[in-house]
């Protein structure tokens, strides 16, 4: 389980001693730095964390009072790397001054003193696999949007969208169950198996998003095949002042308006305490592409948490809150009953019925709220052990009113969604960090149960259903020289009962699912300029209820889809690499991976169609096969000169299904970011200012099954933006933070061959955005 | 502190089985929406008081068991037949009769009547809504010369997009709520 502790490394002093000898020329090496690396949380000295000099082979660990040095250093830049291990290595640039030369007969405080605080925050995400992270600048300019809109322009990754509001995030070509969500440390248990259903997080509860990829199954369990993406708030403010923020923003297409407010802080008088309330609200109405209006695309959304935290001593408990209500129409064109109509929709090119502009949700919508509890608690031992548990409490209720209600009057009064979902779950995890043995070595053991109901209404399109999840795991890191080294196994096993209605009489199914995964990993700085990484990991996934009982057309995709019971678990084999050339103006990250997943669960084309009161269907069985997916993520950034540089992003995907040598269908297409920086740091009104242009082409998705769809995956397109961005730095510790932004700045028309509303509409036209962050306080 | 942490672990280790509750026991699960398991084409010859009965009939709704009827529709050739369509849900106990709330909603619904080859027969509707447009829950079916082919039934059902009809007297608006080809042959 995810928990924050902010390791303060101290550096106590920096310098360097002069020598007597003014005569010599070459820089005298007796610089030092050295100091204390304290866990900012508890005070209490860290044992056992390694200091490195990047691109020397300096390193050390620090003492049993968590003291370390180097000496006889020569003067100069280096960069020196913190890790704690189990933490995210964090690095700082020290200069050691040389220019003291002159004074000899100095008195130690006369020296460059100069603290320099390194803060690492703990993650406990593998450290041998990619790790890329939104936070601060980058995080704000994507604020207002939702979570996947918001990690889509990190490489490896895009989105499965139902229209503009709903959108699902895709690591390397996997989402839905193959993706996991962890929100502030617990996992997110909605109905994820639904490509219409988009997570159900506020991404402003969030001061960091960040996307492990590949698999992670040892440390996250189930579902972690594609990635893991963490929703992370920031540490909880205990004895600090008052701080906060509000965002704004607003779009243009869609006249969409963002509010979000956080306020956070210690408790005077208390000592220990912290809290933070934070809310968001959310209104939008229709969606327009190029050409037209979407009819019924309005969107609301309203969200509010509160955490508390206390601490003394080695003691931690914290307890956080949070309700996520959303309202999502669907665009009213995307009802269709039977094939002759989507194939005339899709002869047609455009919706028959051009709307205007609209607030109004009518149907058919999505109205889900998610309400989250969590308690954790820790304790620190002073002889390095470290015990936490975390619980949790989840409530997913999502209700989906069709476009047609009942035609019965007293009935269609009622007004009830045609399908109900209300889904609980019950979490409780509990970690042993045991002590760093030798120095060297550190790990976790941990224990996670999961306990999850559903029940639903209306329509059957998955079962009722309760299930007990129970995983078992042991990782360990070792540090030696320069290289990381971290393994780790875990044991999982599912017990799932479900409970049905066919043909009037009761049926009860029972499953038992179990799976080991394993792990390991390298990573090496080889120079100050090269690192690499090395993993190879497997993760499991067991078959989800939809795949297992659907029986049913699935009235967006015009299809019949039907499960079965006899699936096997989904097992993936998981290895990426990634290798990092990091110079001063020019940094260079090459990933590759080649993940083959064995039983792998996707929908198969049937001969026959079937047939219904609506005509037939084509027919699509829930089917095992074996796929491989192999990419490249690569991202080049290189500053050209003082104020301009450039970007570069490029994902590339190939995906295969080896049992029957054919390819796999929603597979996104390749894509190539790029992007020009004008960087403006030395304005007089502006402290910081930048101008942006940017473009991303997506190719066309070529490598599709035949006899699979009813239209072929739209061609190759390009879209330019547009962005400015100014931050200002006020009195008291506030700051203004303006973004500018224009998506889309040609209203170019596309079409996107994971947008799955791309059989009846364009995707959305040009965007104009306006942000606004003010943050007060520390 | 060696005591206190075993002590701590064997506690939180009893607390995190002891959480899981089974309290949530099965539930019944719910019986399904609105449906249209049958319709029934009602053909009788002008003049006469014969009536022929073409029925599919689909308990189940979609999905599980095939349709169990799905009649042909045969018919003599030459000859003027009214026509009368009826919509039934038959998975419920007793069964709904969805006619009449068709007629009830006349304005959004339209059934049409597709030959093929369009020379088979011709389809006169022979009531009309409130905005009078066509409705063809009653109309009147001509047969040519003898052969064989298909007749699609289509109810669309269309109903108003922002309090505006949309209904036109064509098929471009709305979506299928029944869409079956029957097989026909004119004797």
């Amino acid at each position: 389980m995810y928990h924050k502790v902010l390791i303060a490394c101290i550096l106590a002093a920096v310098g360097c001693l002069p020598i007597r000898d003014l005569q010599a020329q070459t820089p005298d090496c007796h610089c030092f730095i050295k100091g204390v690396v304290r866990d900012d949380h508890t005070g209490q000295p860290v044992v056992g964390a390694t200091l490195l000099l990047v691109g020397s082979n300096k390193g050390v660990f620090t003492d049993e009072k968590g003291r370390y040095q180097f000496y006889n250093l020569c003067p100069g830049s280096y960069q020196l790397e913190c890790r704690i291990v189990g933490y995210q290595p964090r690095r700082q640039t020290i200069d050691l001054q040389e220019g003291h030369e002159e004074n000899f007969a100095l008195a130690e405080e006369e020296i460059h003193l100069k603290d320099v605080e390194i803060t690492a925050q703990r993650n406990d995400a593998p450290i041998t696999q990619p790790i890329n992270t939104l936070s601060g600048a980058d995080l704000t300019q994507t604020r207002g949007q939702s979570l996947g809109e918001s990690l889509k322009g990190l490489t490896g990754l895009t989105t499965l969208q139902t229209g503009a509001s709903v959108a699902k995030p895709v690591i390397h070509g996997m989402h839905s169950n193959r993706v996991l969500i962890m929100n502030n440390g617990v996992r997110q248990e909605g109905q994820q198996w639904g490509s219409e259903h988009a997570p159900e997080i506020d991404p402003f509860v969030a001061t960091r998003l960040s996307v492990v990829k590949g698999a992670a199954g040892v440390r996250y369990g189930s579902d972690a095949i594609g990635g893991v993406i963490l929703v992370d708030p920031q540490e909880l403010p205990i004895d600090k002042l008052l701080s906060g923020e509000i965002n704004t923003a607003f779009f243009s297409n869609g006249r969409q308006g963002v509010g979000s407010a956080t306020l956070q802080g210690g408790i005077k008088g208390v000592t220990g305490l912290g809290w933070r309330a934070q809310g968001t609200l959310k209104r939008g109405g229709n969606i327009r592409t190029p050409g037209y209006f979407l009819n019924n695309t309005g969107s609301e959304e309203r969200n509010f948490s509160l955490a508390t935290g206390y601490r003394k001593r080695g003691f931690g408990a914290e307890l956080f809150y949070s309700h996520f209500a959303t309202k999502l129409g669907i665009f009213s064109g995307s009802h269709i009953g039977s094939v002759t109509d989507l194939l005339t929709v899709i002869e047609r090119g455009e919706p028959l019925i051009k709307s205007g502009f609209s607030y109004t949700i009518g149907r058919p919508y999505q109205n889900v709220t998610h309400d989250l509890v969590k308690a954790e608690a820790h304790y620190h031992f002073a002889d390095g052990n470290r015990l936490q548990w975390v619980s949790s409490w989840q409530f997913n209720n999502r209700f989906e009113y069709d476009l047609h209600q009942p035609r019965n009057d007293s009935l269609a009064s009622l007004n009830r969604p045609e399908l109900s979902f209300r889904l609980t779950t019950f979490t409780n995890d509990f970690i042993w960090d045991h002590k760093p043995l030798k120095g060297k070595i550190a790990g976790q053991i941990g224990l996670s149960t999961l306990y999850q109901y559903n029940l639903m209404s209306g329509r059957p399109l998955i079962p009722n259903f309760d299930q007990w999840n129970v995983g078992l795991f042991a990782i360990e890191r070792l540090l030696k020289n320069g290289w990381e080294v971290e393994a780790g196994l875990r044991y999982d096993y599912r017990y799932l009962t479900t409970y049905r209605i066919v043909n009037r009489v009761k049926v009860t199914d029972e499953f038992r699912f179990h799976n080991a995964s394993g792990t390991l990993g390298v990573g090496r700085n080889l120079t100050s300029k090269w690192s690499l990484r090395l993993n190879a990991g497997t993760a499991w996934r067991a078959p989800n209820v939809s795949e297992l009982f659907s029986d049913g057309v699935h009235h967006g995709a015009a299809a019949f889809e039907e499960g079965d019971a006899s699936l096997k678990p989904e097992k993936a084999f998981n290895s990426i690499g990634s290798v990092r050339y990091s110079v001063e103006n020019l940094t260079v990250e090459v990933g590759g991976y080649y993940n083959y997943i064995r039983d792998y669960i996707y929908l198969k084309p049937q001969p026959e169609p079937i047939l219904t009161v609506r005509g037939a269907f084509p027919y699509f069985k829930y089917t095992q096969t074996d796929a491989t997916f192999r990419g490249i993520d690569a991202t080049v950034d290189w500053k050209l000169s003082g104020r301009w540089s450039v970007g570069s992003k490029l994902t590339y995907l190939r995906v295969s299904d080896v049992r029957n040598n054919s390819y796999l269908v929603m597979i996104p297409a390749n894509r190539w970011d790029n992007q020009l920086k004008l960087n403006l740091d030395d304005l007089n009104w502006g402290e910081k200012m930048y101008f942006l242009i940017s473009n991303r082409w997506v190719g066309e998705q070529r490598r599709v099954p035949k006899a699979s769809d009813f239209a072929p995956p739209p061609t190759a397109y390009s879209l330019w933006n547009v962005q400015w961005g100014a931050t200002f730095a006020m009195a008291k510790e506030r700051k203004l933070e303006l973004t500018l932004t224009a998506d889309n700045v040609l209203n170019t028309s596309y079409r996107d061959y994971l947008n799955r509303f791309r059989y009846y509409a364009d995707d959305m036209g040009r965007t104009i955005s306006l942000r606004a962050r003010f943050s007060f306080g520390s | 502190m060696k005591m206190k942490t075993v002590q701590a672990i064997v506690l939180m280790a009893v607390a995190t089985i002891l959480f899981q509750c089974k309290s949530a026991s099965e539930v019944e699960p719910d019986d399904e929406n609105e449906l249209i398991t049958t319709v029934l084409l009602k053909f009788t010859e002008t003049g006469t008081s014969t009536t022929t009965t073409v029925t599919y009939r689909d308990i189940d709704g979609d999905g599980g068991n095939p349709p169990t009827r799905f009649d042909q529709v045969v018919l003599k050739s030459n000859t003027a037949y009214a026509l009368v369509v009826e919509v039934l849900d038959e998975s419920k106990n007793p069964a709904i009769d969805i006619t009449g709330e068709i007629k009830e909603k006349a304005d959004e619904h339209l059934f049409i009547f597709t030959p093929n080859p369009s020379s088979l027969l011709t389809y006169t509707y022979g009531d009309k809504d409130a905005r009078n447009l066509p409705l063809g829950l009653t109309g009147v079916v001509n047969t040519a010369a003898a052969g064989v082919g298909m007749l699609k039934v289509q109810l669309r059902h269309q109903p108003a997009i922002n309090g505006s009809p949309v209904k036109d007297g064509t098929s471009g608006p709305g979506s299928d709520d029944v869409n079956i080809d029957f097989s026909v042959e004119v004797k």
